[in-house]
């Protein structure tokens, strides 16, 4: 099993997740975060004051998926999230090695 | 008319006699009835009237004027309570200015009366100086209250009480009252029980019963049947403190009024007291004098703390809150009760039980129109809407009580209205106030992360719609599609009920119709994408619509769950903003209005008469195409008006005032000097210029538009003020006048200033436009700021081009579009003028 961990641009959340859907992916946890990577921000000028805006609001979704279909969940997430220009995201991808249902206890069979 | 010479002197010389047979006859009277004891309220009322007689026959006597003249009995003489030696208190109004016949009349009215001895304390105003309190005079307001028309005109008089009588001087009258109270108890060491009491003065004497009815009249009438004491006990206290003050008159020869030992064995006589010695019938009085003065220091203690602080017509403030006065009375006029809840936001306190009681009973009988049914309640209702802390509170007491949906009728239906989605936390109707509270919370310190957009509320010209159109926002959702379409059109309903003007209507449906549009694109759109922006830009139109976005779309998403609102999504929004204002503010000098655009054929095709297509066409051209989002057609026909036969050193000016504000159009042909010159005449005449635009046309036209405050009120006081106004910008703009000589006068306000509060920003740009150099600047508001930075520039080579000005609370915001020798400044050219720009601004003389 893999965990998928990207971080996208925040307009990419919605085609990420068809894309995903697509490919019989439905679980996934999504969150507002906030971050720079090589993009490092950007100097806005507002009222003729220079502010930094260092932290940029990024997406992060997650999802946990069969090592048989984690490199297809890896290539929809990247080409749905893409627009070409610096600042559309990443994707970690680590290993997993147990889950479990909380409801039930048992123990996931993936 | 004005009396011959000569004339004027009859009075004087002929009527002393026969005043003064009157006065004495007049003055035997009351001393027969003070000598049988009974120099009381009766007696006292029958001298005043006798005096009423002698002013009637001097009025009638004296010259007539012009113009109405009234005479007014105020004090105790307006109390109809006239003792021997007492004071004539007088106020003789006039209807204009004094001249040397009014001077002449009013001589001829008081004259005769200090020839006969009397000692009067006359009082002479102009009804217009009722407009202003006179706040440093608190014993002649208090006269004030006792007036009554003695002779002359009574619609003058009339005025007079239209004028005087109002909550605001109401308040201010009870408030000084108080305190004289309070000092006055001191002085006599806070004790009724004095052995030589003072009969007016002490506590528990006339005075104190004079205070406990003024602020009855003033606050409350129905206090006088409610009070702690009975009033027949009050006016048997009262016959009684006049009937020994009468005596003292009569024996003292003189305005004495206190009760002294040897008085009070004379007074104890002649009010018949029993006892075979002298200190027995003192004993006797003395102590019928303190058990009158208990009632009366009882009645007056207990009339302060039950009275209501005056807060509106018929409205009192109470320890409960907002008070209707009389109930009955309200209940049938709902166009005061709007009243109420403002002054619930103006005094900070809730609306009391009783008053929500009644709205609840009785609001289902009125109909919009009757909350509303002059422009000036339409306008309070504006005024009501601008966000101030408490608005939310009373806003949700006018929902609980039924009121909300009677006013507004739409809101009506989407009370309890429950809608099932995965974010949406609260009903419709509560949904909808939270969004005011939201805003309303950015007023009042707002948290550090909202500061930034606290800044844009301080900016708005009109927050007040704003709100009106959070309060519509939702109210389509009655139905379950397409909300927002559906709350334009029920919205529309309310624009001609409330009076609505067409500028503040359109506006306010754009809100309504665009609310989702900005959450949209700030959190599902690539925003890094210049165009996204630009299509946003494009749909906004301007700043200030921009900035009610914003903050709609703010307080809308917060107002959905707790949760909503995170910094995240702040941020987002805030990003938005900043690029859309940017792209507003900076590029829209290179878009320019193109011969036969499609966007003016409205323009053209609905012409008034009296301009031709080819006169608007050739006015356009060149302009900014934001020219054409700024003013509607009724403007711009107006300027194309004013540019029409425009030649160089001309300028062509309209003014008018709006709201709080004036507006001053200029158009004229360009030339070196020109901003700064027509900014300085504004500075000269103390006015501060608040916002604006000044634009140039490709082929030197220029049109400039301020708003600015008279904070010293010029142009409405002084007539022909603003003839005078526009010669000046004649003479300066044609070269004829210097802008700096008159500037002389406020040059220690202008360059003696109060220290910076802020830091000022110079920042120079040339990037966002091609074809100029943009300079912001953010500095401290104040007198004559923009002739300054305006007038740097022009020392410096500059042209200005385009200015936008901005106020944002007490912080001015002007961004300044410039070339030089017809392009951008390089780079040693901008830190020069930067450079000149900081020094000038951070106090540094300028030699003009």
């Amino acid at each position: 099993m893999k965990l998928l961990k990207s971080i996208v641009r925040p307009n990419k959340v919605d085609e990420v997740k068809d894309a995903l859907t697509k490919i019989g992916i439905s679980g996934m946890t999504v969150t507002e975060v906030r971050g720079h990577g090589k993009q490092k921000g950007h100097t806005a000028i507002y009222r003729g004051k220079e502010y930094n805006v260092s932290l940029l609001p990024k997406m992060q979704i997650e999802v946990v998926v069969s090592d048989s279909i984690a490199d297809d969940a890896i290539k929809a997430i990247i080409e749905s999230a893409r627009t070409g220009e610096i600042g559309d995201g990443r994707v970690f991808v680590l290993p997993v090695g147990e889950t479990y249902k909380i409801r039930t206890g048992e123990k996931d069979s993936v | 008319m004005s009396d011959p010479a000569g004339t004027s002197q009859g009075p004087l010389r002929q009527q002393p006699a026969t005043f003064s047979t009157q006065l004495d006859e007049a003055r035997r009277e009351l001393r027969d009835d003070i000598l049988r004891g009974h120099g009381g309220r009766a007696a006292l009322a029958r001298f005043s009237d006798r005096l009423d007689t002698m002013v009637r026959q001097i009025f009638t006597a004296a010259p007539r004027t012009e113009q109405p003249i009234a005479v007014v009995a105020i004090g105790g003489y307006g109390r109809r309570q006239l003792c021997l030696h007492s004071d004539i208190d007088l106020l003789v109004l006039f209807a204009g200015h004094l001249g040397a016949d009014e001077e002449q009349a009013l001589r001829a009215i008081l004259h005769p009366l200090w020839d006969v001895g009397l000692v009067i304390g006359h009082q002479v105003r102009e009804i217009d100086e009722f407009e202003r309190l006179e706040v440093d005079n608190p014993e002649f307001l208090m006269a004030l209250v006792d007036a009554r028309p003695v002779a002359g005109d009574r619609g003058l008089y009339d005025r007079f009480e239209s004028a005087f009588h109002h909550a605001g001087t109401h308040a201010h009258v009870v408030g000084a009252l108080n305190a004289l109270i309070d000092e006055r108890y001191a002085f006599f060491n806070s004790t009724l029980y004095q052995l030589e009491p003072e009969v007016k003065e002490s506590p528990g004497a006339l005075r104190d019963l004079t205070a406990a009815r003024w602020i009855a009249a003033l606050t409350d009438p129905s206090l006088l049947r409610r009070g702690v004491e009975d009033s027949s006990r009050i006016e048997e206290a009262e016959d009684f403190l006049l009937r020994v003050r009468s005596i003292l008159h009569l024996e003292s020869k003189r305005n004495q009024n206190q009760l002294t030992h040897q008085l009070q064995e004379i007074a104890a006589d002649v009010l018949g007291y029993p006892g075979a010695f002298p200190q027995q019938r003192v004993e006797r009085l003395m102590s019928d004098y303190f058990r009158h003065a208990r009632i009366v220091t009882r009645s007056l203690t207990w009339m302060r703390k039950a009275a209501p602080t005056p807060a509106g017509v018929n409205l009192g403030k109470t320890s409960d809150g907002i008070k209707f006065i009389d109930m009955r009375q309200a209940a049938v006029q709902p166009a005061t009760w709007l009243a109420a809840f403002q002054a619930t936001v103006d005094h900070s306190c809730p609306v009391a039980d009783s008053a929500l009681s009644l709205m609840r009973q009785y609001a289902e009988r009125f109909r919009v129109e009757d909350f509303f049914p002059t422009p000036a309640h339409r306008t309070a209702l504006l005024r009501f809407l601008k966000p101030a802390p408490g608005l939310y509170s009373r806003l949700s007491e006018m929902h609980d009580c039924g009121l909300l949906g009677r006013m507004f009728p739409p809101f009506q239906a989407i009370t309890y209205r429950v809608v099932r989605d995965f974010f949406h936390k609260y009903t419709v109707d509560e949904h909808t106030l939270l969004t005011i509270r939201n805003l309303e919370r950015l007023v009042a310190h707002p948290p550090p992360d909202r500061e930034r957009f606290s800044s844009l509320l301080q900016d708005l010209r009109e927050p007040e719609l704003l709100v009106l159109s959070l309060l519509l926002h939702d109210v389509g959702k009655w139905r379950d599609d397409d909300h927002h379409v559906e709350s334009v059109r029920m919205a529309r309903e309310m624009f001609g009920r409330i009076g609505l003007s067409q500028e503040a209507r359109e506006t306010v449906e754009f809100l309504i119709a665009n609310h989702l549009a900005m959450s949209q694109v700030a959190f599902r759109r690539d925003t890094e994408d210049p165009e996204i922006v630009r299509r946003f830009a494009e749909l906004v139109g301007v700043e200030e619509r921009l900035k009610m976005l914003c903050l709609m779309t703010l307080a809308d998403v917060e107002a959905v769950s707790t949760e909503t609102l995170t910094p995240w999504r702040a941020e987002l929004l805030w990003r938005l903003y900043v690029d859309t204002y940017n792209h507003l503010t900076l590029g829209y000098g290179d878009e320019r209005i193109e011969p036969n655009q499609p966007g003016n054929n409205a323009l053209l095709a609905n012409h008034p008469p009296d301009l031709a297509e080819a006169d608007i066409s050739r006015f356009l051209e060149g302009l900014p195409r934001r020219y054409l989002r700024l003013f509607d057609n009724d403007a711009i026909y107006r300027h194309v008006r004013l540019a029409r036969d425009i030649h160089p050193d001309e300028v062509h000016l309209w003014m008018e005032q709006r709201g709080d504000a004036w507006e001053l159009t200029v158009v004229t042909l360009d030339k070196p000097f020109l901003f700064s010159n027509i900014s300085g005449v504004l500075s000269s005449f103390g006015m501060d210029i608040l916002r604006g635009h000044a634009m140039t046309s490709s082929n030197g036209l220029v049109l400039d538009v301020f708003q600015f405050a008279d904070a010293e009120r010029f142009l409405e006081l002084n007539p022909g003020a603003k003839e005078q106004m526009f010669s000046v910008l004649n003479d300066v703009v044609s070269g004829k006048a210097s802008v700096t000589e008159r500037l002389r006068g406020r040059e220690r306000s202008l360059f003696n200033r109060r220290p910076m509060r802020v830091k000022p920003v110079v920042h120079a740009d040339n990037t966002s436009s091609k074809r100029y150099t943009i300079i912001d600047i953010i500095a401290d508001d104040e007198l004559g700021l923009l002739y300054r930075i305006s007038r740097v520039m022009s020392q410096n080579g500059c042209d200005v081009d385009l200015v936008l000005i901005t106020t944002e609370g007490r912080r001015a915001i002007d961004v300044f579009h410039i070339t030089k020798g017809g392009r951008k400044l390089s780079s040693t050219e901008q830190t020069e003028l930067s450079a000149h720009l900081q020094h000038v601004l951070e106090g540094g003389y300028e030699a003009a």
